[in-house]
């Protein structure tokens, strides 16, 4: 399936903005991150379609995902 | 301090700690050792300050009976990492309810100050009234304990917080410093006025490269008292560093926890300026004035936007390896780092930048310098000039002031100035006041009389419930955004229980950096305090202690006269949902904001009674 991923602030960097990605069906979000080797930890927000999501969500046929570092503090 | 048991929470009173009271009109000092109270006298901060201020009646901030605190925490000045806090607490000139009375407040701030402070050997200083000319205040380990003199300040008077620590500098070897700047010392006109606090770098690099305690006005309180600056002269006390603190420090730098604030090259986030990145993806970075507009405009302040045009250098707090400050100089034309311009964190960049229509970074950055060189807090600087731009913008034939619209950085840049030097008393009293004065109060962007940090309202409701700064002290700005939270159960749980915690940082002397996510009941906190301290404490002692000293702020704000109706958002947020906005809008409905309001109270209220001393 084709899912478009979108990556903000800091994972950007030695990666891309936004990429449309062939996976195989049932991929979650966490197995997008680490593919990409984005640190888990690092991962403050990840959003399925707009709406905020578990890491561990599997992902529909055609998804926008986006994964977001963390906010907070000063 | 000195600590007769190893048990602080059940034998509070076998910790003593070192008072100066200084009377400013007479110069009569009294030092004692006081037993403390209960666990949050012992961890100090606010925990302790804001019982002080609970025993006076206090009508006004500017008066006799409104005294400044100065104090630390049990950690500051330890091996514990980012243990460098100091605590400025009075009643507040900016904040205050309706009905007149001012708002007791606290301020922090990092900075070599603190350390240099608790090293003395004194745990609090207290003034009382009013010198009648211009002093500074040096502290110095005297053979019989710690030595308090007042000294004539004339020379320092009209220099920028730097300059006077540099000029401060010269007089006091081994010393670090802290300051008010010319806002401070017009304190009539200027109400926010924050303390700067001298920091290692700046001392070494004579770049103005100091950390302020910035909310609630208490350098303008400093003014009032004619106290220009403090100096904590002693040579550095640091004990060698046991295991235990090794691994939590550590543990700070990778447990996770501040992962997101270290430099990028270290594979972290690159500060708090990254939340530029992370509310964009929402349009929910404030503009003009809180009003996302569902463009691209905020990106023009992005780091990788930035690093084309200007040279990032990464720095860090006194031996602190977290390294969150991202400090912006020139990039001369070969490249190489130039003058050093102002410090980039999210608050002031975007409310002294993005959020007055300004997307050019040198002017951000100018303001934020002259900001810190007059000594303003950058938030309520920044928020009540944004309420000027919007009036303005509605009132087209009826400017206020200069006539400063958004994106006009010459005509913001004099009133900052104005502000600063005390001649825009309608900038430098606040947000509340203007909007008050005015008559147009839905888009003054304040909450209880101080003005918000860049997180939309709409965004959290939890800032109705904040006793100090918006963010700072209830850590729900990231509920709905970053969690996805936006049920009614999580937000009370969320106010109520979990989110108020990160006022612990605030009593204990280290920076919410430490453990943002978990306040200070935590295995790490314990570990330092067995190792710094020698105090066996358990993490639910400290989640008490900090309970009761949030709930004894709240308690105090009711009885200086807020009402119910006051703990609620600008009016704005209901009145003209803001639909750029892509979260959920249902947490700043009026519906909610009500029901939410009514359980909140609901767990509270019950808590709140006898925390207070009953007053003649």
């Amino acid at each position: 399936m084709q899912i478009k991923v979108r990556l903000h602030g800091v994972f950007r960097i030695g990666r891309f903005k936004e990429e449309v990605r062939d996976v195989p069906s049932g991929m979650t979000a966490r197995a997008v991150v680490e593919q990409l080797q984005i640190p888990t930890r690092q991962v403050g927000t990840v959003l399925i379609g707009g709406v905020h999501a578990g890491i561990d969500d599997q992902l529909p046929d055609g998804a926008v995902l986006s994964i977001l570092p963390i906010l907070g503090g000063g | 301090m000195k600590f007769l048991t190893r048990h602080p929470a059940a034998e509070p009173a076998s910790v003593l700690y070192r008072r100066c009271t200084v009377d400013l009109r007479s110069g009569a000092m009294r030092h004692e050792e006081v037993p403390c109270r209960n666990l949050e006298d012992v961890l100090g901060g606010f925990g302790r300050s804001f019982q002080l201020l609970a025993e006076r009646r206090v009508t006004a901030a500017y008066s006799d009976e409104n005294p400044l605190i100065v104090n630390t925490g049990l950690l500051t000045g330890t091996n514990a990492m980012t243990g460098l806090r100091t605590y400025f607490s009075g009643y507040s000139p900016l904040k205050g309810s309706k009905k007149g009375l001012p708002a007791a407040i606290w301020s922090a701030g990092s900075g070599n100050f603190g350390a240099k402070f608790a090293w003395t050997g004194l745990d609090e200083l207290i003034f009382e009234g009013r010198s009648t000319g211009p002093v500074y205040a040096v502290i110095r380990e005297g053979s019989d304990g710690p030595v308090v003199e007042l000294k004539p300040a004339g020379h320092l008077l009209g220099l920028t917080t730097h300059d006077k620590i540099m000029a401060l500098r010269k007089q006091y070897d081994g010393a670090h410093f802290a300051a008010i700047g010319q806002a401070g010392e017009h304190w009539e006109t200027n109400y926010m006025g924050a303390v700067a606090l001298s920091t290692d770098n700046q001392l070494r690099s004579g770049q103005d490269k100091c950390r302020f305690a910035g909310r609630g006005g208490m350098g303008s309180l400093m003014g009032y008292k004619n106290l220009i600056a403090l100096v904590a002269q002693v040579g550095d006390k640091l004990k060698p560093v046991s295991e235990a603190v090794k691994r939590v420090n550590i543990n700070v730098i990778k447990g996770g926890g501040s992962t997101r604030l270290q430099p990028i090259k270290r594979g972290g986030g690159g500060g708090t300026w990254a939340n530029y990145d992370v509310l964009q993806a929402f349009h929910a970075v404030p503009i003009n004035n809180f009003r996302p507009q569902g463009n691209d405009l905020p990106e023009k302040l992005f780091r990788e936007n930035v690093e084309k045009a200007y040279d990032i250098k990464s720095e860090a707090c006194y031996r602190c390896g977290i390294t969150c400050h991202n400090n912006v100089h020139e990039k001369k034309a070969d490249g190489t780092r130039g003058e050093f311009l102002a410090k980039f964190d999210y608050e002031p960049l975007n409310l002294l930048g993005t959020n007055l229509g300004l997307h050019d970074p040198g002017q951000a950055a100018a303001l934020i310098k002259l900001g810190d060189n007059y000594g303003m807090d950058s938030i309520s600087l920044g928020v009540t000039i944004s309420y000027v731009l919007s009036w303005n913008e509605r009132h087209p034939e009826q400017r206020l002031l200069n006539g400063a619209t958004f994106g006009d950085f010459v005509k913001i840049r004099e009133l900052v100035i104005g502000a600063g030097e005390g001649r825009t008393p309608d900038v430098g009293r606040g947000s509340m006041r203007l909007s008050e004065k005015t008559g147009e109060t839905a888009y003054a962007y304040h909450v209880k009389g101080l003005e918000l940090p860049a997180y939309q309202p709409e965004t959290n409701p939890g800032y109705a419930w904040a006793i100090a700064g918006g963010h700072m002290s209830m850590a729900t700005y990231g509920l709905l955004t970053r969690e996805g939270k936006s049920d009614l159960e999580s937000w009370v749980t969320g106010i109520t229980q979990t989110k108020l915690n990160i006022v612990g940082f605030d009593m204990i002397g280290l920076c919410k950096f430490f453990d943002i996510g978990k306040g200070i009941g935590t295995q790490m906190v314990v570990d330092c305090l067995e190792s710094e301290c020698g105090l066996e404490v358990t993490t639910g002692e400290l989640a008490s202690a900090v309970r009761r000293a949030f709930l004894r702020g709240l308690a105090l704000e009711l009885r200086q006269g807020y009402t119910k109706e006051e703990f609620t958002l600008p009016a704005e947020v209901f009145e003209k949902p803001n639909g750029n906005i892509k979260l959920p809008p249902v947490v700043a409905s009026p519906a909610f904001f009500a029901e939410l309001s009514r359980r909140v109270w609901a767990v509270f209220e019950p808590e709140l009674e006898g925390l207070l001393p009953r007053l003649e």
